[in-house]
């Protein structure tokens, strides 16, 4: 079975800002949810979000994890 | 359900406040169980992240035990007996707990139907008359959403794997749902005094609410939910279960038998 990374993103209090707290590696978006909801757990989290790291385009670096993971087209 | 809250046990008539115990411990003895099994998966489990949440809802389960047996105190019983020195067979758990997970796929089917039943019998409870149930269980139910998301996730990608996978799959749900069905919605009279009295749904509308949720889980492998029957061969209606109980092994972990000299509640 693939996992994917997913980059796991919270905020504690409603208004501040979503922050990038570390990473998962799940087979698919619903196994995503839990493990990062069950990983990250230190605290009492307002919100808390997902993103399949190759979602995300990268803007001014062409080295490093979210370089390696974005989709051919969009690499810089 | 009737219109009126029960603040405590004791406003109950005797043959009420009897059933509800059994309920009450039935629901802490699953929950001490439950997390007994997932326990034993933090390391081996498919990934490190699994492993974690398998710790973080072994931790769900032991603090959502830990709530109810300390409902026990409005029966006149002591938590702290009931939770250390009972024997295998005064436990009111379901038997498909009664033997560790051999395999992840037990695990995954164990986390469907047992855990599926077990939160079909707290929306029953949460909904009912019992006021302490209807302020405690819903916090549970909300952490159990998790338990949930994860349990049908793992069970339709392995539904959706290897003919191994299946096989293993669907072998360990028919193994475990007969007899978890007698348990979650007992034919019994203890049982129909809980919904005569309000205290929880009738056993029918119990296991419907259990259907609706895992039915189309389970019809994933071709497992028809609403032909399955129970079995209720040697049923302990004092226990709410089948004969017998959980390993030693398992009684020795949830008392805390090896360290009882370090015991200091």
């Amino acid at each position: 079975m693939h996992e994917a990374v997913y980059e796991v993103f919270a905020r504690k209090e409603r208004g501040e800002p979503l922050r990038h707290i570390g990473y998962i590696d799940a087979i698919d978006d619903a196994l995503a949810r839990v493990y990062a909801w069950k990983t990250y757990d230190e605290e009492r989290w307002f919100e808390m979000c997902v993103v399949p790291r190759s979602s995300i385009i990268p803007v001014n670096r062409t080295d490093g994890p979210f370089a390696a993971a974005a989709p051919r087209e969009e690499r810089p | 359900m009737s219109g009126g809250t029960v603040e405590t046990a004791a406003d109950l008539p005797p043959e009420a406040r009897e059933a509800l115990r059994r309920l009450v411990i039935a629901l802490a003895d699953a929950k001490r169980l439950m997390g007994i099994r997932y326990s034993d998966w933090l390391l081996g489990a498919p990934s490190i992240e699994t492993g974690i949440a398998a710790s973080s809802m072994a931790q769900d389960e032991w603090g959502h035990a830990r709530l109810l047996y300390a409902m026990l105190k409005a029966f006149d019983m002591d938590p702290v007996q009931v939770e250390h020195e009972r024997p295998s067979d005064e436990y009111c758990s379901p038997d498909a707990l009664d033997r560790p997970f051999e395999d992840w796929a037990e695990v995954v089917a164990g986390c469907v139907v047992i855990d599926g039943a077990i939160s079909a019998c707290l929306r029953s409870f949460a909904g009912g008359s019992y006021e302490p149930a209807r302020s405690r269980v819903p916090k549970m139910l909300a952490e159990e959403e998790f338990h949930w998301d994860m349990a049908a996730a793992w069970y339709h990608r392995l539904a959706n794997a290897s003919e191994e996978a299946r096989t293993l799959l669907r072998d360990a749900t028919l193994e475990m749902l007969p007899s978890t069905l007698a348990w979650m919605a007992p034919d019994d009279s203890a049982a129909n005094v809980l919904s005569d009295a309000g205290l929880t749904d009738s056993p029918g509308a119990i296991r419907s609410s259990f259907e609706a949720v895992v039915g189309p889980v389970l019809a994933e492998l071709e497992v028809d939910l609403s032909t399955a029957e129970a079995r209720s061969e040697g049923w302990d209606a004092s226990r709410g279960r089948g004969p017998g109980g959980p390993d030693d092994d398992a009684i020795e972990r949830a008392r805390g038998d090896r360290n009882r000299m370090l015991f200091v509640e």
